[in-house]
């Protein structure tokens, strides 16, 4: 009986997997089969099998080193500021005064919008002749003249963090508060009674019970970090240099612009790999399983 | 029996009246892609070819000219339906060589007969191992525009011939509160035409090459290839009168803030002079003129973009491939004697001709002077040179390249670094693809 209510219950999920198998497991196969070929489509009548050949190319290259160090800061600053930022917005939208409600609703707009939009605004804010935030730093008598913030390596990579918490911050707040609203009151004032602090409600109270959101925030953060490619290649396109050019900007360009699909799919695992990596990181780090 | 045979010519004569009016009313589509440019214009030109080929319906598809070429290659990959599209002659080693677009005289042996009537460096860009890929969209040049009344104010009366001179223009500008940043450029890393300035640049050096007869980098020091990046480096950071902006621009932004009365001199395509010089399009219209290359040579990068047909438009089948060929003769060739499309291009927008004949079009040469100088411009084509290096790798080191020229105008290299990297990366390309 059981084992039928089982098989039965197979049955029921196989078509979902199975076309979620082919929308993904079969992409992701043949990503690692291409891998391991030689396959330059300026060279179309040779496809020799390399085995890790593509993938010893790719870590070896002139860019590899520099851009995975590129790709870490800007997702480390990015994921810590986000959260941070979310983290506190969340706090300020928990509490209760006339408009909140409004605010959660309005504050969801920049994650709405595409990457690729809200990398085209914020090239315009930061534009050297007619940009808003250099009109606003000379009328304020920051600056004697407008800067031109996208064309120097460090300002670059600042501008793009700045556009990427703008777009990505909204939905950290958004997870935040709905696990603020999921602690229970007693246990506040339990803390307050005992004669605890703000922060030692935060720290004893607040935080031990949001560690499940954070996890979260910070997988799905670190995996948007890590693999931006659409604000990278609107804002800068990689540059100036290759000052902002991330891993997932050369295995765009290894693809697409230098025809090398081995090494493109190469890279591409070797981004998941490591996306992998530090996710298994993250749930080790933050040990959900002490929380209750 | 005779009842039987009446009724079987009768339903075969039906039969065949049937298959010819099907025939007849048989309707071939073309799959037409471009870059974004001149729009409303390439949709006029359609339209009016449609109307002199009936049974010929083009569907036209345009994407921005940042992401046409990645575009292109995702189309061929995946075989969307592309019969006929623009290309350029940077891409056309590439292209060719994965048997992405095929050459033009194998189907349409005629076309040859252009060559005569095109400009050298126009056919050399449209030649890939001795065939003819492509019939010109346009042709233009790198050329050298300045802002005659800036240079009024700051009290010269001719633009520099030199790059020196061009430096010491450039500082009095700067000095007299003209302009902050003189000079300006596209150099955004992902703009195309940032190899091609750059390449004009070396070529106003004399024996100004990039690479020699065997593909070989000629990027050792004191060359002209050095010279180049130097003179970059030293406008953007020794005398500060190259705008830091020029890293981040395309060529439209630095088209609109020279036009703005930003800067005195950009390097850029000349057609931009045509908009330049329209008061529909800006204030200081009349204000910007064209000078020959400053340099020791005077010479320039010119270039081809052109129409070309796909190997997806030749599996179609015979009826598709006369369908390209009349496409192709209409847009490129002449319809009449006289090359119609490519004279309306140079008549409405500016662009300039591969075709030679066209120079001798009083229409087409008072519409030149309206916004330009014919004489100044006949005389730089002589100078234009094709672009060297075109290999199916060119496009792979060019990228690398751009990036190398951008660290070294920042200072997190040395010029002699940044060259000796492209130089390596270079030769690695080419005993690779060699290799193969």
């Amino acid at each position: 009986m059981f084992m039928r209510e089982q098989r039965f219950s197979y049955l029921l999920i196989f078509p979902a997997v199975a076309l979620i198998s082919i929308f993904t497991i079969y992409p992701l196969l043949y990503a690692v089969r291409t891998s391991l070929y030689d396959i330059v489509l300026s060279m179309p009548f040779m496809k020799p099998y390399v085995g890790v050949g593509n993938y010893q190319a790719v870590l070896g290259s002139y860019y590899f080193r520099g851009s995975l160090l590129n790709t870490l800061v800007y997702a480390g600053m990015s994921v810590c500021l986000v959260t941070l930022l979310g983290l506190g917005v969340s706090f300020l939208l928990n509490s209760p005064f006339r408009v909140s409600g409004v605010l959660r609703i309005l504050i969801l707009f920049p994650w709405a919008i595409p990457f690729v939009v809200s990398g085209v605004i914020w090239k315009w804010i930061f534009n050297s002749s007619y940009g808003v935030f250099n009109g606003l730093l000379y009328t304020l008598g920051i600056v004697d003249s407008y800067v031109s913030w996208l064309s120097h390596p460090f300002y670059a990579k600042l501008c793009l963090v700045t556009a990427h918490i703008w777009k990505e911050m909204p939905f950290a707040s958004i997870l935040f508060l709905a696990g603020l609203q999921a602690v229970p009151r007693e246990l506040f004032d339990a803390c307050r009674v005992d004669g605890g602090t703000s922060w030692s409600v935060f720290r004893y109270v607040i935080f031990p019970l949001l560690r499940p959101v954070l996890l979260v925030v910070v997988i799905y953060e670190t995996m948007i970090g890590i693999t931006t490619f659409d604000l990278v290649y609107v804002m800068t396109g990689g540059g100036p240099g290759d000052s902002t050019s991330l891993l997932s900007w050369y295995t765009y360009a290894e693809t697409f612009k230098f025809l090398n699909l081995g090494k493109g799919a190469a890279l591409s695992i070797i981004l998941a790999l490591l996306i992998l990596a530090i996710i298994i990181g993250y749930i080790r780090v933050i040990r959900l399983e002490e929380v209750y | 029996m005779l009842r039987k045979s009446v009724f079987l010519v009768v339903v075969l004569v039906v039969l065949g009246l049937g298959f010819n009016a099907f025939a007849a009313d048989k309707t071939i589509e073309l799959n037409f892609i471009s870059w974004s440019y001149g729009v409303e214009t390439v949709k006029d030109n359609i339209s009016k070819f449609e109307a002199l080929y009936p049974n010929i319906k083009v569907s036209y598809s345009d994407f921005s000219w940042f992401d046409y070429h990645d575009i292109a290659v995702q189309r061929f990959l995946a075989n969307t339906p592309t019969d006929v599209m623009y290309g350029s002659d940077h891409w056309l080693q590439e292209w060719a060589a994965a048997n992405w677009i095929v050459p033009l005289e194998d189907y349409f042996p005629d076309f040859k007969n252009y060559e005569k009537e095109f400009a050298p460096y126009a056919v050399e860009g449209m030649t890939y191992q001795g065939k003819l890929y492509g019939l010109p969209y346009y042709a233009d040049m790198v050329v050298f525009l300045y802002n005659k009344e800036m240079l009024k104010k700051a009290g010269f009366d001719n633009p520099p011939q030199t790059l020196d001179e061009l430096v010491e223009q450039s500082k009095v500008l700067k000095e007299k509160g003209i302009c902050k940043y003189p000079l300006a450029l596209c150099f955004a890393k992902n703009e195309g035409q940032s190899i091609e300035i750059f390449t004009s640049l070396v070529y106003s050096f004399a024996n100004g090459n990039m690479f020699d007869a065997d593909l070989n980098p000629l990027f050792e020091k004191d060359g002209a290839v050095y010279k180049a990046l130097k003179f970059l480096y030293e406008a953007l950071n020794t005398y500060e009168i190259l705008d830091p902006a020029s890293l981040t621009w395309g060529e439209i932004d630095l088209v609109k803030s020279f036009g703005a009365g930003n800067h005195a001199f950009t390097f850029v395509n000349k057609y931009n002079l045509a908009e330049l010089n329209n008061p529909a399009v800006t204030n200081l219209a009349g204000q910007f003129s064209i000078a020959l290359f400053p340099g020791e040579t005077h010479s320039c990068v010119g270039f081809v973009r052109f129409y070309c047909m796909t190997n997806m438009a030749v599996k179609r089948g015979k009826d598709v491939i006369d369908a390209c060929g009349k496409f192709l003769n209409y847009f490129g060739g002449k319809t009449d004697g006289t090359y119609v499309v490519p004279k309306r291009w140079a008549l409405e927008k500016g662009l300039g001709f591969a075709q030679l004949p066209l120079y001798d079009d009083p229409e087409v040469v008072n519409a030149i002077n309206q916004w330009g100088n014919v004489d100044i411009e006949k005389e730089q084509a002589k100078l234009a040179r094709a672009k060297q290096g075109m290999t199916p790798f060119y496009g792979t080191w060019d990228i690398f390249m751009r990036e190398q020229i951008h660290k070294a105008l920042l200072k997190e290299i040395s010029i002699e670094d940044a060259l000796s990297a492209s130089a390596k990366y270079w030769n690695d390309l080419k005993q690779k693809f060699g290799k193969k």
